[in-house]
């Protein structure tokens, strides 16, 4: 890809403090977005990828701070930002966000329309009838039947689903650059999710944005993302375009995700688990941090942290199997069998 | 059935649950009609709201039915019962929550949670057989025993799970009814706990009623599955069955939504929306008839004919 990234996050760190320990959320965590792409970061909870994508916005919570590295965004780093002022001109504006939960990111005590409309006021500096136009207008795009009507009603009577269009009605509404969709769809029903995925594709479309998707829902991932990044203890283990990831993913993490997924496992036969928790976080993480849980871990995984290597020009893993010298490890069924069906497929 | 007769743990016959009454009357579930042979995972599938979990509710005797019987072993258990009766089908009879942050005491520690059921029925000799009991079902669903001294909010989501599992299991249940045990979990635990469930199924010879919206989750686990939509379940089938011919345009609709993790197939499937507005039950009525062996789906005489000639009969 010769394209240029519109953001790029170099090597950040991200430190919690908590009763007085330090707690290292994100550990040198690279990744490049281009324009027009969705990019889906996925991992267990835990594993930082909120975290990550919150500093983007400057939304980290009180005790947390970007202790090393740089987001580039327009040319600016971003991630130097002190103020609320200064991420003002970005949060909002340029970077939204859709939060998980469309039953809490709402004002319970506000109409609707006065909320989206809030939002536009807000970052436009449209007042007044133009903005309820607006809103009223944005309503109707992510899909509210009569948004005249709805416009004057109260989030509870409001389902879910419609509920998670009015969230992504305000994160739209100022026409962002980058959408960042934490968990759309989780706290939502099959059918909902894919009517839910389907409008944010459209929007994409016509808004002309570069989404980001948080989520581990690797179904969800298949369906939407062109780029896929896989995150485990606070940091990218591996990325490739999605075609790489499910087919042919290199990371013992990635395997394990893939090879855990009841869609892909054998009835009658135990699904294969990944057994033991992630590493804490408190702690220095010695070598390759997903290695005491692997099976197949190899003798240097323990001692040192494995490097990126390439796999392509868009897929890297950070994993000593991809290293010449590392012995032969066998891909897992549950891979092989994908890989099957997509070749039977073509 | 072409199958010898198999045993039916469970039998819902025509059963009808409504709340509130009056002009505020609303009816949750009607016209259900479903066993559950033993041995067996039968799983409920549909959307929130659709009745699911109060079908389940309605087996453990938790919401009354307001028509229609229930029984359990050949033995009527909805309505008014005797004590005994009462008493056997809330020890046989489990339930697993979907939300292991919300369902557990967190004032309790993890030693009383597992044995509340033993104190409530004194099902244990001295407090020493019931220390032995507590410790069994903890080992069983893979805690240890030592955890039985600690409280909730020390485990994970998983672990936490897997004491309700174990609160269930020590009553020695014959049939458990697990609402949706894995939407609430990481995609990492969930194998752990459906493995976990399966074994169980295998070791104990338990049935269960598997209530669920993820479509692809329930494929793996179950025997036959229902589907369930606006309190009346509207196909019914054994689970590749299910899969490979569905007929009532609602499963088909259900079937489309399932994220499937392979992106060259999920990038091109057609999503289906159903409109319940294409019945036309003014003057046909739908009936619950099985099309095939083993094969039940609801709709009028008319649609009938055209599931006929979908699946080529």
């Amino acid at each position: 890809m010769t394209r240029e990234p519109i953001l790029s996050a170099k090597d950040i760190e991200i430190e919690f403090t908590l009763r007085g320990k330090v707690l290292k959320a994100i550990r040198r965590c690279s990744i490049d977005l281009y324009e027009g792409e969705t990019l889906a970061i996925v991992g267990e909870s835990g594993s930082g990828k909120s975290v990550f994508t919150k500093s983007f916005m400057g939304m980290l919570d009180a005790n947390g701070r970007i202790t090393g590295g740089s987001i580039m965004y327009e040319g600016v780093d971003i991630s130097k930002y002190k103020t609320e002022k200064e991420w003002l001109g970005i949060r909002g504006k340029k970077i939204s966000m859709v939060m998980q939960d469309p039953m809490t990111s709402l004002n319970p005590l506000k109409k609707i329309g006065k909320q989206i409309q809030e939002s536009i006021e807000l970052n436009q500096g449209i007042h007044g009838e133009e903005a309820k136009r607006l809103a009223i207008d944005m309503m109707g795009r992510v899909g509210i039947i009569d948004p005249e009507r709805r416009a004057n009603q109260y989030p509870h009577e409001f389902s879910g689903g419609m509920r998670q269009r009015v969230v992504i009605a305000i994160a739209c509404a100022c026409k962002p650059h980058i959408l960042i969709c934490d968990e759309p769809t989780t706290a939502l029903d099959v059918t909902i999710q894919a009517q839910i995925l389907d409008l944010i594709r459209g929007l994409q479309r016509d808004l002309k944005m570069t989404v980001i998707y948080i989520t581990h829902d690797l179904g969800v991932v298949a369906n939407v993302a062109d780029r896929v990044a896989v995150m485990y203890a606070g940091q990218i283990v591996e990325y490739g375009t999605a075609e790489e990831i499910f087919y042919y993913p290199w990371h013992p993490y990635t395997w394990a995700l893939l090879s855990a997924l009841p869609q892909l496992g054998v009835k009658g036969q135990p699904l294969p688990t990944i057994d033991g928790t992630p590493p804490n976080l408190f702690n220095e993480v010695k070598g390759d941090a997903f290695a005491p849980r692997n099976k197949q871990a190899l003798a240097i995984d323990f001692e040192e942290e494995p490097p990126f290597f390439r796999v392509s020009d868009t897929h890297q893993a950070k994993t000593w199997y991809l290293d010449p010298r590392a012995p032969k490890v066998e891909h897992p069924a549950a891979i092989l069998q994908l890989r099957e069906k997509m070749k039977k497929g073509r | 059935m072409a199958v010898p007769e198999r045993e039916k743990l469970i039998e819902c016959k025509d059963v009808q649950i409504t709340f509130g009454s009056g002009r505020k009357k609303f009816v949750a579930v009607d016209h259900v009609n479903i066993h559950i042979f033993k041995g067996e995972t039968f799983s409920l599938v549909g959307e929130s709201g659709s009745g699911k979990t109060t079908i389940g509710r309605a087996i453990l005797r938790i919401n009354p039915v307001s028509s229609g019987e229930i029984f359990f072993k050949g033995r009527r258990i909805s309505g008014k019962i005797d004590k005994a009766l009462d008493q056997e089908v809330i020890q046989k009879c489990q339930m697993i929550f979907q939300d292991p942050m919300a369902s557990l005491n967190e004032r309790a520690k993890v030693d009383y949670i597992v044995s509340e059921g033993l104190i409530n029925f004194h099902l244990y000799k001295d407090e020493e057989d019931r220390q032995m009991k507590v410790e069994k079902a903890l080992r069983e669903v893979g805690l240890l025993p030592e955890f039985a001294s600690r409280f909730p909010h020390e485990f994970s989501g998983g672990q936490r799970q897997r004491i309700g599992i174990a609160r269930a299991l020590i009553m020695e249940p014959e049939f458990v009814v697990a609402d949706e045990p894995i939407s609430a979990l990481d995609v990492s635990i969930r194998a752990q706990v459906l493995n976990l469930l399966n074994n169980l199924k295998k070791s104990r010879g338990l049935t269960y009623l598997f209530i669920a919206h993820d479509l692809s989750v329930v494929r793996f686990i179950s025997d036959r599955i229902g589907v369930i939509h606006k309190g009346r379940i509207v196909e019914l089938a054994e689970s590749e069955e299910l899969f490979l011919h569905p007929l009532h345009p609602y499963t088909k609709a259900l079937l489309s939504a399932v994220p499937i993790p392979d992106p060259q197939l999920e990038k091109n499937k057609k999503l289906l929306v159903y409109d319940p507005s294409i019945h036309d039950y003014s003057k046909d009525k739908p009936i619950w008839n099985e099309i095939l062996p083993g094969h039940y789906v609801w709709g009028n005489e008319k649609e009938q004919d055209q599931y006929r000639k979908e699946i080529g009969l």
